[in-house]
């Protein structure tokens, strides 16, 4: 076990290497000029396109530019966002704990309600409750996350006058700002109570509602149909037969035999979903602005921002395989009967 | 028991329907981000939006009265030596945030700063233009100068040369009054000295925490930096009603300064935050959790705001934005192989490059925008008239310039008359090319289109959207045969706009390739009149360019849609001055 993670973890920076790789080669396609305009943000800037371009090496080729940014990150130096205004990794700092307060906000229920329903609809079958289910899962699966969003913050929000957008209310956030309330883990409902101040950590949470009820509407479906299935197929095993067969409990032959099992292809399929989440989910942090990474890099990609889409191409890579490294994990605790060596 | 509980954090989580921001802070979503607080680097509306409340200038806009200011750090000024020299005297008793008093020390090194580092992409090339006479830094200066194979001797020659220059330029008389050396007559100096790179920044501060020394020692060392990447890019001291709490990210937090020299600001609370998506920021306005939102246009105003209870939409006919946007004619189109004009000849299949220097081409041309479609369908109505590329409300405007509207006939007429009636009878193809994404000049591309192609089956007009930066580049290349674009103020002087549209070294009638010697001979000399009495000479020259301008047509004013505020209703002292980018001060809000 120890040594397959060992191997897995050197893994890492060959992919990390190979993505780089990619990014900075796509970017060889565009013109010095159209990379150049990347830069200017206002009609005055145009009159030194020429400038732009010499400063920042965009006539060079891609040996030259590969190797003054690799030689800088190997230096510890990930580079100065245009899009942020700061220092790359000030930015990952900041928005990273955004993105996975978010992640995780949404990520348990995704799991335990497509867990739930999709084991309610197989030990229904053909039932009305299955029936009904699949509609839902159709509907969740076909409604754009920017429509139930914009819902939720029409409606919940600005009809009803619940929850809130932002991460935090202004009052809130112009206090933080006064630096009274020590930042330790960048995740304002940890760092409410670190500080001793609950008010913070409530109302963060309040403000995680909307954003991860949108999620869990729209992705839970997923985990639902795929749960389904699985819990169909290990329902229809000769050891549920048996299991049966010896007189056990019908709740403890699904809940404690059955499902167990089917659980391996929704860890497979969370794994990944989660490491995406983290990677932030643009939609969702547009709307309710909430600003994590996926917005950050979002906007790099539209304006070629080379320096931040190389750093989060990379942490996304680390949060990926670091993912697929815990799904590896999940299946040993979930199925006693995988080893790895 | 357990659920009475969680019945009091579901009432708890959801508070109450209606919140309002307290009674002495002033939220404002907006829906651009922000580049940058240094006060030099900063170009950009959302970043000027908050400095001009943390630092100020010697004399600043006048509330809503466009074109008049009032003194600020300076008490008064003298235009000297023929304008070559203007002396400000300084207020005293005025401390920065830090506690540091002002002192001329501080002016000195802030508009010094903007010398020694002319970041490229800032607006510290008219500072240049005025002060040592160079628009770019000094690096960039030297290799223009003395070519690419100079050697390090002479680049230092030529370094010491610039330093002496940008030293001379700024002097403090003694402690209290300072003294700028023109390189030049500058009409616009004044003008520019309101802008916000301007703004006086705490020296002593500032040079504590590892910005540029103040002194020839490490000048070089700031040649052209981008200064976002230094200490005053997310930290501030200036003499403002306002400090800078924290720039966190998306948000702005600001508080006003106990120790400010002029009246205390009712608002002691100020919370600026970049909301792109728009439907977020109308829902937060509805509920009162911003005091004031962006709103992209006015079609979204009169669709959803103006319903809202609460809620109140401040505009008025007589206000205009500080810019002018029009269709450009090109006088000789330039480009090998230019997929614009066609075949090149006047064949019916192409344009020559000289098509436009008919101005009867010209003048159908502009007879076949529909202005009133673009007023009356695209702005709903809530737009401004143009009648030369000047903002009306700017001095030097004429509003009594006739506005050459729709009239196919007098376009057919005109076609018939260009190029001794070739035009009419062999026909033409041309490419008008817009930026894609920017539905305004795509309309205005597409009724020129539809209107000049209805006039005669012969006429054939293209129409092609192009990415921003290649509509620049082919722009710059001066390829472009037909092509509207917008300007926006740098400075708040009408040379500004005379200068860049109607000069044949203007920034975008080089574009063009427009020369006409009467335009630069009356520019020329409006430039010279730099005494505060001859302005009016000055003002009724444009008004007189304008009139010029209607006749040569070298250009075709098109309307704007006339700007607008939306805040609670509570909100008050709210104006609109288009040379303010937030608008207004937020030392000038309150709440009812």
């Amino acid at each position: 076990m120890f040594n397959y993670i060992a191997r897995r973890l050197l893994q890492i920076p060959v992919v990390l290497f190979v993505l780089s790789l990619i990014i900075m080669g796509l970017m060889q396609l565009l013109s010095p000029e159209q990379r150049a305009a990347a830069f200017v943000t206002s009609d005055k800037q145009i009159e030194n396109l020429d400038l732009i371009i010499e400063k920042y090496h965009l006539r060079e080729g891609f040996v030259v530019q590969y190797k003054l940014w690799a030689g800088e990150v190997l230096r510890g130096n990930l580079g100065f966002s245009r899009i942020s205004k700061e220092p790359v990794l000030t930015t990952i700092r900041k928005r990273f704990p955004a993105s996975m307060e978010l992640a995780l906000a949404a990520f348990v229920p995704i799991v335990l309600v497509g867990v739930w329903l999709g084991t309610q609809a197989a030990t229904h079958r053909d039932s009305l409750l299955d029936q009904a289910l699949r509609v839902v899962a159709i509907v969740g699966w076909s409604l754009p996350t920017f429509v139930v969003a914009i819902w939720l913050v029409a409606w919940i929000y600005g009809g009803l006058g619940w929850f809130g957008i932002g991460r935090l209310p202004s009052s809130l956030l112009i206090e933080l700002a006064g630096g009274d309330v020590h930042r330790y883990t960048g995740l304002f409902t940890v760092d409410g109570l670190l500080n001793g101040r609950p008010d913070i950590t409530l109302e963060a949470l309040k403000r995680l509602v909307l954003p991860a009820t949108a999620l869990v509407i729209v992705v839970s479906a997923g985990i639902m149909r795929v749960m389904r299935s699985s819990m169909l197929d290990e329902l229809g095993k000769d050891y549920v037969r048996t299991a049966r067969a010896k007189g056990l409990a019908e709740k403890a032959v699904v809940y404690k035999h059955a499902r167990r099992n089917a659980l391996i292809p929704v860890i497979t399929m969370a794994g990944p979903m989660l490491g995406r989440m983290i990677g932030g989910i643009v939609v969702i942090e547009l709307i309710f602005n909430f600003p994590g990474l996926g917005e950050w890099a979002a906007k790099a990609a539209l304006q070629l921002d080379v320096t931040t889409l190389l750093a989060f191409v990379m942490l996304i890579g680390l949060i990926m395989a670091t993912a697929n490294l815990l799904v590896d994990v999940a299946y040993v605790i979930v199925d006693p009967r995988i080893r790895y060596e | 028991m357990k659920k009475h509980l969680f019945a009091a954090i579901v009432l708890a989580a959801l508070g109450g329907a209606f919140a309002a921001t307290p009674q002495d802070t002033y939220v404002y979503m907006q829906n651009a981000v922000f580049d940058s607080l240094d006060p030099v680097q900063a170009y950009d509306g959302a970043s000027i939006g908050v400095i001009e409340n943390i630092y100020e200038t010697l004399y600043s806009f006048k509330r809503d009265v466009p074109g008049e200011y009032e003194p600020t750090l300076a008490t008064s000024y003298e235009v000297k030596n023929d304008g070559l020299t203007y002396v400000y005297h300084l207020r005293k008793g005025v401390k920065f945030h830090s506690g540091n008093p002002m002192t001329c020390r501080d002016v000195e090194y802030s508009i010094e700063r903007i010398l020694v580092t002319m970041p490229g992409d800032s607006g510290a090339w008219f500072y240049g233009d005025a002060l040592t006479g160079y628009g770019n830094d000094a690096l960039t200066e030297a290799k223009k100068a003395l070519g690419e194979n100079a050697s390090q001797q002479e680049i230092d020659k030529f370094l010491d040369a610039y330093w002496q220059k940008i030293d001379d330029s700024v002097v403090c008389d003694d402690l209290y009054t300072v003294r700028f050396n023109l390189a030049g007559p500058d009409v616009a100096f004044f003008a520019k000295m309101l802008f916000t790179a301007a703004g006086v920044v705490d020296s002593k501060w500032a040079i504590e925490h590892g910005a540029w020394s103040g002194t020839k020692d490490d000048w070089k060392d700031w040649i052209g930096v981008d200064l976002r990447t230094g200490y005053l890019h997310n930290h501030a001291s200036g003499t403002g009603p306002y400090m800078l709490v924290k720039w966190d990210d998306k948000n702005i937090v600001a508080k006003a300064f106990d120790g400010y020299w002029g009246e205390a600001p009712a608002i002691k609370n100020v919370l600026v935050q970049a909301v792109e998506e728009e439907a977020t920021r109308l829902e937060a306005l509805r509920r009162g959790d911003a005091d004031r939102v962006d709103v992209n246009d006015w079609a979204t105003v009169n669709a959803k705001v103006k319903q809202m209870a609460g809620v109140k939409v401040w505009s008025d006919p007589a206000w205009s934005p500080a810019g002018a946007h029009v269709v450009f004619f090109n006088f000789n189109v330039q480009g090998e192989n230019n997929p614009y004009i066609g075949s090149g000849k006047l064949d019916g299949n192409g344009i020559p490059r000289d098509f436009f220097a008919d101005v009867n081409v010209r003048k159908a041309f502009a007879y076949s925008l529909d202005q009133d479609a673009i007023y009356n369908d695209i702005y709903e109505g809530n737009a401004a008239w143009y009648t030369m590329a000047l903002p009306p409300t700017w001095p030097g405007y004429d509003p009594d310039i006739p506005i050459r509207k729709l009239d196919l006939d007098k376009a057919e007429e005109y076609f018939k008359k260009a190029w001794g009636g070739k035009v009419w009878e062999k026909g033409f193809r041309l490419t008008i090319t817009h930026n894609a994404g920017n539905t305004v000049r795509q309309a205005v591309a597409e009724m020129l289109k539809a209107n000049i192609e209805s006039l005669n089956p012969k006429f054939k007009i293209d129409v092609v959207p192009l990415q921003w930066s290649d509509y620049l580049k082919a722009a710059r290349a001066k390829s472009l045969p037909v092509w509207p674009l917008g300007w926006g103020a740098d400075y708040a002087d009408p040379d500004n706009f005379i200068h860049p549209f109607y000069h044949s070294e203007g920034s975008l009638a080089k574009r063009q390739n427009f020369k006409d010697p009467e335009f630069d001979k009356l520019i020329e000399y409006a430039r010279t009149l730099v005494r505060p009495d001859q302005q009016e000479e000055r003002f009724a020259i444009y008004r007189k360019i304008g009139r010029m301008a209607y006749d040569v047509l070298p250009n075709v004013p098109y309307p704007r849609q006339s700007p607008f505020i939306v805040t609670r209703d509570n909100l008050q002292g709210v104006y609109y001055n288009s040379m303010i980018s937030g608008a207004f001060y937020w030392k000038d809000l309150s709440k009812k």
